[in-house]
């Protein structure tokens, strides 16, 4: 028998065939949220985007972090997601900013969200020059990721990251799949000594069959030898899991002991959930798909209890059905335990200092750039502050110095043409910027329809732009 | 809070509305739920704390920060 469906919300989507603004409603069946909407050409369609009320519920009572971007570029014309740029209807600050140094990979994945190929001209240098210069205008420095494609695959890489420290950028990362710092000895030295603070590793799970059916190729040896050049070479490392249901959910508490055992070199595991945009085998069924909640779920049941689901609680500053996460403090014998869950979500930043009760709106992008700096990139030295005679304060070094040893276990939701919400796109903050020189949210960038028609990825349009 | 003042804290500080000498006292220093047990600067007349610059803009922020930052 079907659940009955309830109306939970109204929002808005697109069609998943020809990428019209669409309508849409998330009702609830069981004790599950869908997205529903009809498009008058191409039919219904309906998808899951959250399994499991509870954690639903709790997600929606953090509320909504809006603020509006300090600047924006393109006028509303069509309407979300067809402006993108940022367009004035936007409401988040960039936190994470995508540079794509290019469209070539050295693999050729069955799934991947851009698509990359073997080919393709790279943008220069200069081009780049335009794009940090750019981001640096729109005021206070955002995290940089260099992505692509494989990002590695340039050899002028460690000249980009130079670049973009010379601009005042206090953190860079490098989204790769590890194979250059596993095969070029002091390749990761030299992505170091430019200024980089943080390579996010692509890493499915412990077993070569998991990379064979993911990425198409035997790594796991390799990622084992990136990650120890990274650790020669003072780099924070991140772990990247793609979950894909009925291939590799059932590795996450394998990925976290892999993890916990190598910290404080791997600083943090990010989960992202498979979604359905670039290049993927088919069009998803909702068995293709594994939501936020149960990946927490999972979490728990496959560290016995160790982790709990309840240690998690939603991101700062993008819309809360976007994220997870969670910070931990590893014991010597390797176990984790989570941080204090209170934070300052309820109270006053020490820069707003309003005594409202909760930071003003436009400061959680800041800390959110903060938060992630400080966890992702290599364990912190400590500061230099020198003693101060005639006082004691043993218990502020002591948190001080437990707070270095900390790990962070995270997951974020990407958005497809299937389970697109454009609540949730309006509140991203996480930006690619275009090589046209726009910055746009990452979900709206990277959106196929179900025959690879992209709104902005690399059409003509955007090159004529740019 | 101040709790039993005891070791004499360097000399040259003192209380400027109890003209006493400030002495070295336990006091629970507090934020976002947290707390900390240090040892500080007091007055055994009024309980005045002295929290000196170096400590309110380097290690006590710091710890202010890492709370905030959850």
């Amino acid at each position: 028998m079907n659940a009955i469906a309830s109306p939970l919300a109204d929002t808005e989507s697109v069609c998943p065939a020809c990428l019209r603004t669409l309508p849409a409603r998330r009702v609830l069946e069981g004790d599950d949220v869908y997205l529903v909407k009809r498009c008058p050409e191409h039919g219904a369609f309906k998808t899951i985007v959250w399994r499991g009320f509870e954690s639903y519920q709790r997600w929606g009572a953090r509320g909504s972090r809006a603020a509006t971007p300090p600047v924006t570029e393109t006028p509303i014309k069509r309407g979300c997601p067809h402006d993108c740029g940022i367009c004035p209807d936007h409401r988040q600050h960039s936190c994470c900013v995508l540079l794509e140094v290019t469209q070539r990979c050295n693999l050729n994945c069955p799934v991947c969200f851009a698509s990359a190929g073997r080919e393709g001209d790279d943008p220069s240098l200069a081009e780049i020059d335009g794009w940090i210069d750019r981001l640096r205008a729109h005021g206070s420095p955002v995290n940089i990721q260099l992505s692509g494609g494989e990002p590695t695959v340039r050899d002028d890489l460690p000249e980009i990251v130079r670049r973009i420290r010379a601009r005042s950028f206090d953190f860079v990362q490098v989204n790769t799949n590890g194979l250059r710092l596993a095969k070029e000895g002091g390749y990761a030295q030299s992505l170091a000594d430019a200024g980089l603070d943080c390579v996010f590793l692509q890493f499915d799970g412990v077993s070569d069959a998991i990379y064979r059916h993911i990425r198409g190729a035997n790594l796991l040896t390799l990622k084992k030898t990136a990650i120890l050049r990274c650790a020669d070479a003072g780099l924070g490392v991140v772990l990247v899991p793609t979950l894909v249901p009925s291939v590799n959910v059932g590795e996450i508490g394998a990925i976290i002991n892999f993890a916990v055992a190598r910290a404080p070199v791997i600083r943090a595991v990010h989960f992202q959930p498979v979604s359905y945009f670039g290049r993927y085998p088919a069009a998803p069924a909702d068995r293709d798909r594994i939501t936020l909640p149960e990946v927490m779920r999972e979490l728990e049941v496959q560290s016995d209890g160790m982790i709990r689901a309840t240690d998690f609680a939603p991101g700062s500053a993008e819309n809360a059905y976007c994220s997870f996460s969670g910070k931990f403090f590893v014991s010597g014998d390797g176990c984790l335990s989570a941080a204090a869950t209170e934070s300052a979500g309820g109270c006053c930043s020490a820069s707003s200092g309003c005594g409202c009760g909760l930071p003003a709106s436009g400061d959680d992008a800041p800390r959110a750039r903060r938060v992630v700096a400080g966890q992702w990139a290599a364990e912190a030295k400590p500061a230099n502050v020198p003693d101060i005679p005639g006082i004691k304060i043993d218990s502020f070094d002591a948190f001080l110095a437990a707070r270095r040893h900390n790990f962070s276990i995270s997951g974020m939701a990407f958005q497809d043409a299937w389970n697109l919400d454009l609540e949730r796109l309006r509140e991203c903050f996480i930006h690619v910027v275009s090589p046209g020189r726009r910055v746009i949210p990452f979900c709206a960038y990277n959106l196929t329809s179900m025959t690879g028609e992209s709104l902005y990825r690399m059409t003509n349009d955007e090159c004529a732009v740019a | 809070m101040s709790e039993r003042p005891s070791t004499p804290a360097p000399p040259e500080l003192t209380c400027d509305r109890c003209q006493l000498p400030l002495v070295l006292g336990k006091v629970k220093a507090s934020y976002l739920g947290n707390s900390f047990e240090v040892e500080l600067s007091c007055c055994p007349g009024c309980g005045f704390i002295y929290v000196p610059e170096e400590l309110a803009l380097g290690k006590m922020a710091q710890v202010e920060q890492a709370l905030e930052d959850k």
